[in-house]
């Protein structure tokens, strides 16, 4: 609607520029209203909810949870906690991301491709669970277990794609390179890795979103220490005022790493190429 | 001359080709997972580890029914564990479908609504099922409640963000046209805004289906006393490999099955109508569009979800 108003009236710019600006401004104003109405609405029905409808024993408010919060850093088992579960993510889903991407690069051979196609679309389907139980009775609770859950729920997610990013790539310069006899290992490095790029971000943002989950899941069934771990410890004690703080708290850092560092991260590594990648 | 040794030498040539097409690996790798299975088999110490042919035996005996086990208080077997968790999949799908549809459309449809219940939406995708099965469990007992609940919270956002993006792409010109033709209201929204949701409302039901199927098997482990993830649950609880892995098998060849036989079908059926461009094809271009444009936007968790999930939609399509 707003380009279209602009595009047809050229002639009296200043002042259709003003009542677009004061549009605009009011639509920020309106958004912002409603997403603080939001905020307020959620959090107030949980509060009510909370010692009314159930127990406050079972389902703490938000306010019980932001006093239990300090309780938990005294505690001194909080920084170990997330220390574990970062380590545990990062071995995992930092082997899994590796094999995804060499993985998803060496689709554009036919061959590997036939070969490993069953394989994502089995890691795609299957529930990480099943791996995490797979992974208890063949190794027990030795590294291998976990290492392997994480793996086999998140390698195709950064594998499926990069293969998105392989099918997209531009086919005249492959074509143009191989005409020239430019090698294989050449061709990756300088025309294939670089085009890639943004897939591997996109592809490493959405691998944690899961990878956290997986490696959670993993530390409830084999592990004496990390945040799934603890959640279990304080559900099994009906202690459900520090399972949600535990929860709660590393929800908001991994959604923080997710959105924030993640994200900046990206954007600093493609400024250059902000055209492009519209 | 020529042909003597072009002779012999066509026939390798033509072993060659079999042996490099995509198909022959493919079928290569069931093979391959075998290979490595007994390399683990030979190489670690445990005295649980199965062998192939004992998972496949007890598989073939819950199959048959002629392993006798009889899973805790309730007299219930493969199928019938399957029956039930079916049955709460489906009515939890069906729940976040509805809800989900409605919550979408109002969100595309009007910005207020989007901003808010944006922010939560989101937090609801990010949340680990984990959770809800914990909490649920505890909630609301090892009842029905529980597993159903966790399937639409965890498929609900699938839902909410395929729609909410299927009416935002809807094509402005055609809205603006039916509007300056007089064209009544339900006649738009079953000719201009449902078939340009399709694809997109496809996808949701796609995503959430597979998400709540995941969340399902959690919350059966921790908060139910029957259906498949309890089972497997049961069979670890037992110190029985070969269950465990009998049983997720079951899950992989259900999950495939139930992608390839009825997704895929369903896809085919859905999108007859639009003839020259391929269905997936074209989502995935839609996905793609709206993709690289969120390299530069905040809200990218949601279009990588789709990326992933048009993908897999594709890699399932090729096989």
């Amino acid at each position: 609607m707003a380009t279209t108003l602009e595009q047809s009236a050229p002639g009296a710019r200043s002042a259709e520029e003003e009542r677009l600006l004061a549009l605009r401004k009011r639509d920020t104003r309106r958004k912002w209203f409603w997403r603080i109405a939001g905020y307020v609405v959620v959090l107030g029905v949980w509060e009510f909810l909370s010692g009314r409808l159930l127990s406050e024993n079972l389902l703490p408010g938000p306010t019980r949870i932001v006093e239990t919060f300090p309780q938990l850093i005294e505690n001194g088992r909080f920084f170990s906690s997330f220390g574990a579960t970062l380590t545990r993510i990062g071995v995992g889903f930092g082997l899994a991301f590796l094999f995804g991407i060499i993985l998803g690069i060496l689709t554009q051979n036919r061959w590997i491709d036939g070969f490993f196609k069953d394989a994502t679309t089995i890691s795609l389907t299957s529930p990480g669970l099943i791996w995490a139980l797979v992974g208890l009775v063949i190794w027990g609770f030795e590294p291998q277990g976990w290492i392997f859950a994480i793996f086999m729920t998140t390698f195709a997610l950064v594998t499926v794609n990069i293969a998105e990013g392989i099918r997209a790539l531009p086919k005249d310069l492959i074509d143009m390179s191989k005409a020239f006899g430019v090698s294989t290992s050449r061709r990756q490095r300088e025309i294939v890795i670089p085009f890639l790029a943004p897939f591997i971000f996109t592809a490493l943002r959405f691998g944690f979103s899961i990878g956290w989950k997986v490696t959670v899941l993993t530390e409830v069934f084999s592990s004496n220490e990390g945040i799934g771990f603890e959640m279990r410890v304080a559900s099994q004690l009906f202690r459900m005022d520090e399972f949600f703080t535990w929860v709660l708290s590393f929800f908001v850092f991994a959604l923080f790493l997710e959105k924030v560092v993640l994200q900046r991260y990206e954007d600093k590594f493609f400024r250059w190429r902000a055209e492009v990648g519209r | 001359m020529t042909t003597v040794v072009a002779k012999p030498a066509s026939p390798s040539r033509g072993v060659k080709r079999v042996l490099k097409s995509p198909l022959t690996a493919r079928i290569l790798f069931p093979f391959a997972v075998l290979g490595v299975w007994y390399l683990i088999y030979y190489t670690i110490d445990s005295r649980i580890f199965p062998t192939p042919q004992q998972v496949l035996e007890f598989m073939w005996e819950e199959v048959t029914l002629t392993s006798g086990v009889r899973y805790g208080s309730v007299v219930s077997n493969l199928y019938g564990m399957f029956a039930i968790s079916l049955a709460r999949l489906t009515v939890g799908f069906f729940i976040a479908l509805g809800i989900g549809t409605v919550v979408g459309l109002a969100m595309g449809l009007s910005k207020s609504v989007d901003a808010f219940f944006h922010d939560w939406v989101m937090a609801i995708l990010a949340m680990p099922a984990l959770v809800w099965a914990l909490f649920l469990g505890l909630a609301f007992g090892f009842g029905h409640e529980a597993p159903v609940l966790t399937v639409i919270l965890s498929g609900i956002p699938f839902v909410i963000i395929n729609v909410r993006e299927g009416v935002r792409n809807t094509p402005k010109e055609l809205f603006d046209m039916a509007r300056a033709f007089d064209v009544p209201q339900n006649k738009i929204t079953r000719h201009v805004l449902l078939p340009a949701l399709l694809p997109f409302f496809f996808a949701a039901i796609r995503y959430a289906y597979a998400i709540g199927w995941k969340g399902l098997v959690i919350a059966e482990v921790f908060g139910s006393d029957r259906g498949m993830g309890w089972t497997i649950k049961f069979w670890y609880d037992a110190h029985r490999a070969h269950g465990v892995i009998g049983y997720a098998l079951f899950f992989i060849i259900f999950a495939l099955a139930l992608e390839k036989l009825v997704f895929d079908r369903l896809a085919d059926r859905a999108f007859r109508w639009r003839p020259k461009i391929d269905a997936v094809e074209m989502a995935e271009g839609d996905f793609g569009a709206v993709r690289s444009e969120a390299f530069l936007l905040t809200e990218s968790q949601e279009v990588g979800d789709g990326v992933a999930l048009t993908s897999m939609e594709g890699e399932s399509r090729d096989g």
